[in-house]
């Protein structure tokens, strides 16, 4: 009996996946349940536990991108009976099973003189174009068959270009070119025999006529002799210094300027002297990076987005969370935070106003029923939005608790992508930065975004009277195909009613 | 009284420390024992060697060269009274403005011979055993070097000399013999042959100034032939003996085959020891080493607010290499980071024609297995040099055989050592043979050489060859 192991259904919106790393091997002995594999989503990274237990045959290689349904292993479940013998003994079968394959799927080394042309491979549904991120193998070097050449990126993933021959690489893209599918990636001279029979390079014979006169050379980082002083004085390796002179040599100047660089760095001085350098770098933005500058300009493209803002006086909830945040960790071993308020305010106002939780899908609008908050928070990988699901059922503890939970597994790089899809309104905190004021940008399909800011003591009048009070401003981006300027407007003044008088919270008025 | 630095020796080494301190702010001495400052090279070296180099080369221009130049004279006589006598002039001249430098940098001058009572004080003793001390924050030993002698023939100064004497010699020498064909030797020698001397050169090696690049002892070989000076290669002298009107030296081949050579004056330039006499090192905790001070990377001594330079330390006995060797130290206790290319510091041989080289030997590629290529081009093929009549030497380039970079550059011919400046600059900079040929190297100089040789070196392409 075989089982057959296909790509779960992580998420709504997910139809396809990565397969980021294998943990067991083809031809491995796997528990059931045991993590066989990592899958990697444009959201998130998971674990594939194995359902049975058997022997692991892989399907789907480490970088290729499966949609959802599609098997990517099978388990070989009739040798789960024999898991008590040593593991000794499923490998060698296993081996053997790998080994019928291998010589018939990949075509032997042909007579020299052929040239195998590499072509980008079709990686995955989405995925029109990709990047070369780093060559492993220099031009004119020799190459194995399935000896892995290439380092290649996507906008979802990173993986490796193996030769599609034996024989002489000939470099066509050189790194950071990006090519669609299908495009040339390199050629093969096709080669038979050992390496060392073919690796002689033909370049050995010429002599080097032309010395090297290009912008880089073997001086390239040699300081002067008044630079290098300058640099040891001012603690600075060379190799941290771009030299602009001749074959990139470090001149005196760029010496000189890599000391007031430094200083720049060192103290965020508000009076910049002139003699700061003016150097610019230029990198390839990762595929991850590159995703997120297309969405937005898709939501911005795509959506007729405008924002509305108010202020909010912190004043009552600061007092209502002072008064009894001891009690509140007490009784729910949770601290009281701002988070719950603003949470229970959106949930109560988003029943008032349901086009701020709704989306436009083709022609229809989508409404829900229920409030599944997203909440953006910065992780060391960035930022991400996991979801409060029916949010509008939860007591402030039970937000409380979902918030902490959802940020220790975004810290620590846990979030599913379950955990971070559906949601149908969005909350941000700028605030957290110092923000005083910003202009969210929709979290795509949903159709607002609250964004909240720090809180500071400004003068405000109440009842005539000039007197200070802790004030945050809010904004409200939404998309104005669907929502209108009086739902939104009245959307946003009635969270801050509420958040002014937090009783109006519990009465849900 | 007290200093911030004081210095041992006014030798180039030491008197550049002195101002470069000065420069820097710091209140500073120099000890010099004798009257003079500017120790060996501005009065027994460098400075009058060169005086009477010029002096012998004018005679012999005028005797060998005017008559094809078209100038005819009566043939000329050495008056060597009278050329002592100038490059004496030559060498008060520049004594005189070293204590005007010092004067000018307010540096304090004291007479006498320096030695450590402590790492902090010094006892200065004057000619008539007048004591005196100073208390010091810092300390430069810049003492320099004496001739070494043959262990078994002390310079007796009369038949049996150092260079010093063979500066201030009343007599142009029959016959010189001169034990070392190093460069002081070769120096002098030629000097003396210049001015009629025979002249025989006794050298233990195989080969003259040993340490250059091959190339350039077979070339100055040549030409110092061609000047009528013979030479005993491969000999060990056995003995000198002073046989009051003349010298008698002995020396054998490696067989065993011995020679006796007779002459008049015996020069003995076999090199030089550092000279430490007297220091009180020993009050210090400083032990020398082979006769030098032992220093780290940045010349200081095992006391740490004792540094030592020159000839005292490590490395090749040059002037000029102890003149950066003093500004690196003072700029140092100024808090400053300097650092020396030693691979860069050129070395001359005032012959004539010079010989001057900076970086690496052919010898030393070879034996370090980097592959390399040279390119070479003689005096010969260049306008300037036959127009003066100078057309001995050559000018040979090694370069990285990958990257072009060049790694030597070794001349001999006329102005030498004025033109290993350029080479000198270019390997700070790391330049590629290719690079130098193709800077415009004005027309018509010896120069033109040197980008000659770099179109050998770059792709075998000189244009006048």
């Amino acid at each position: 009996m075989s089982e057959k192991v296909k790509v779960p259904t992580v998420g709504e919106s997910i139809t396809e996946v990565t397969i980021a790393t294998w943990l067991k091997k083809d031809g491995d002995q796997v528990a059931m349940d045991e993590v066989i594999a990592e899958l990697e989503s444009d959201k998130a990274t998971f674990e594939l536990p194995a359902p049975k237990a058997g022997i692991l045959k892989i399907v789907k290689q480490e970088g290729e991108t499966v949609p959802v349904g599609e098997v990517i292993c099978e388990i070989d479940t009739d040798a789960a009976s024999k898991t008590t013998t040593p593991k000794e003994e499923p490998k060698s079968k296993a081996s053997k099973e790998e080994s019928k394959p291998t010589p018939s799927a990949s075509s032997g080394p042909k007579a020299t003189g052929e040239v195998k042309e590499m072509k980008v491979p079709a990686v995955g549904e989405s995925i029109t174009e990709v990047t070369i991120s780093t060559w492993l193998k220099k031009e004119g070097d020799f190459v194995a068959l399935d000896e892995v050449i290439a380092e290649v990126e996507s906008d979802k993933a990173t993986f490796e270009l193996p030769a599609e021959a034996q024989g002489i690489l000939k470099i066509v893209a050189q790194e950071g070119t990006t090519l669609p599918i299908g495009g040339l990636i390199c050629k093969i001279e096709v080669a038979e025999g050992t390496p060392e029979a073919t690796t002689s390079r033909p370049t050995e014979t010429a002599p080097s006529q032309s010395a090297p006169s290009g912008d880089k050379s073997y001086a390239a980082g040699h300081p002067s002799s008044a630079a290098g002083k300058i640099l040891s004085e001012k603690g600075i390796s060379p190799d941290q210094v771009s030299g602009t002179g001749v074959g990139g040599r470090i001149t005196k100047e760029d010496a000189v300027n890599a000391q007031a660089g430094q200083q720049k760095a060192e103290s965020a001085a508000p009076a910049p002297t002139p003699s700061g350098t003016r150097e610019e770098t230029r990198e390839k933005m990762s595929s991850i990076r590159r995703t997120i500058a297309r969405r937005l300009v898709t939501v911005k493209n795509e959506t007729a987005m405008l924002t509305t803002f108010n202020e909010v006086d912190m004043k009552p909830v600061m007092d209502l969370r002072s008064r009894y945040k001891d009690k509140f960790k007490e009784k729910y071993d949770v601290g009281l935070g701002f988070m719950s308020f603003f949470t229970k305010a959106v949930c109560v106002a988003l029943q008032e106003f349901p086009a701020v939780n709704a989306y436009i899908d083709g022609d229809d609008a989508v409404y829900h029923n229920y409030c599944d908050i997203s909440i953006a928070v910065s992780t060391p990988r960035g930022l991400v939005v996991p979801v409060i699901r029916s949010a509008e059922l939860m007591s402030m503890a039970e937000i409380e608790k979902e918030v902490m939970r959802l940020a220790l597994r975004g810290r620590d790089g846990k979030l599913s992508i379950e955990e971070m899809t559906g949601g149908t309104f969005s909350i941000t905190n700028g605030g957290v930065f110092g923000s005083m004021l910003s202009t969210p940008i929709l979290n795509p399909p949903q159709s607002a975004i609250l964004g909240m800011h720090n809180i500071v003591q400004r003068p405000v009048a109440i009842e005539g009277e000039v007197v200070i009070r802790p004030i945050m401003y809010l904004a409200l981006s939404y998309d104005h195909r669907i929502v209108d300027g009086k739902e939104a407007v009245s959307f946003l003044v009635k969270i801050k009613e509420m958040l002014e008088d937090p009783g109006r919270l519990i009465l849900g008025v | 009284m007290q200093y911030n630095v004081t210095i041992i020796g006014s030798g180039p080494g030491g008197y550049v420390a002195a101002i470069r301190c000065a420069q820097l702010g710091f209140k500073t001495a120099i000890i010099e024992k004798y009257d003079v400052l500017g120790g060996t090279c501005l009065n027994v070296g460098c400075i009058p060697s060169k005086a009477l180099l010029d002096s012998s080369e004018h005679f012999i221009n005028a005797k060998e060269n005017f008559k094809e130049h078209g100038i005819d004279i009566t043939a000329p006589k050495v008056n060597i009274k009278q050329m002592i006598t100038r490059k004496a002039d030559v060498v008060k001249q520049n004594v005189a403005g070293i204590a005007y430098l010092m004067k000018k940098n307010k540096i304090d001058v004291h007479t006498g011979v320096g030695s450590f009572v402590d790492k902090n004080t010094i006892k200065i003793t004057g000619k008539e055993g007048k004591e005196s001390t100073v208390t010091t924050e810092k300390v430069i030993i810049a003492t320099g070097s004496k001739p070494t002698p043959l262990p078994f023939a002390s310079f007796d100064k009369k038949r049996i000399i150092s260079s010093t004497e063979a500066l201030e010699l009343k007599e142009v020498p029959k016959h010189l013999i001169v034990v070392g064909g190093g460069v002081i030797g070769m120096e002098l020698g030629s000097v003396y042959a210049r001015l009629g001397s025979k002249v025989t050169v006794v050298e233990f090696l195989d080969s003259l100034i040993p340490t250059m690049d091959g190339t350039m002892g077979k070339e100055l070989l040549k030409v110092t032939k061609k000047l009528g000076m013979q030479f005993y290669l491969g000999h060990k002298v056995t003995s000198i003996e002073n046989k009051g009107k003349e010298v008698v030296l002995k020396a054998e081949d490696k067989s065993g085959k011995s020679i006796e050579l007779k002459g008049d004056y015996c020069l003995v330039s076999i090199g030089r020891r550092p000279y430490t006499e007297g220091l009180g090192l020993d009050k210090v905790g400083i032990e020398l080493d082979k006769g030098k001070i032992p220093v780290d990377d940045h010349l200081k001594t095992k006391a740490d607010n004792i540094y030592a330079i020159g000839d005292v330390v490590r490395g090749a006995m040059l002037a000029h290499k102890a003149e950066e060797e003093g500004v690196m130290v003072a700029e140092q206790m100024a808090g400053q980071k300097p650092h020396i290319n030693y691979l860069l510091i050129p070395g001359v041989v005032y012959t004539w024609p010079e010989v001057a080289s900076v970086g690496y030997t052919e010898e030393q590629l070879k034996e370090s297995g980097k592959a390399y290529k040279t390119g070479s081009f003689p005096y010969k093929a260049l306008g300037r040099a036959r127009a003066s009549m100078d057309v001995d030497g050559l000018v040979k380039i090694l370069a990285d055989k990958q990257t072009d970079e060049i790694l030597g550059v070794h001349i001999i011919g006329a102005r030498a050592a004025d033109m290993i400046a350029a080479g000198v600059t270019a390997m700070e900079f790391r330049a590629s043979a290719e690079d130098v040929a193709r800077m415009s190297h004005a027309h018509p100089t010896y120069m033109e050489a040197v980008k000659e040789a770099c179109l050998a070196a770059t792709a075998n392409r000189p244009i006048h060859m």
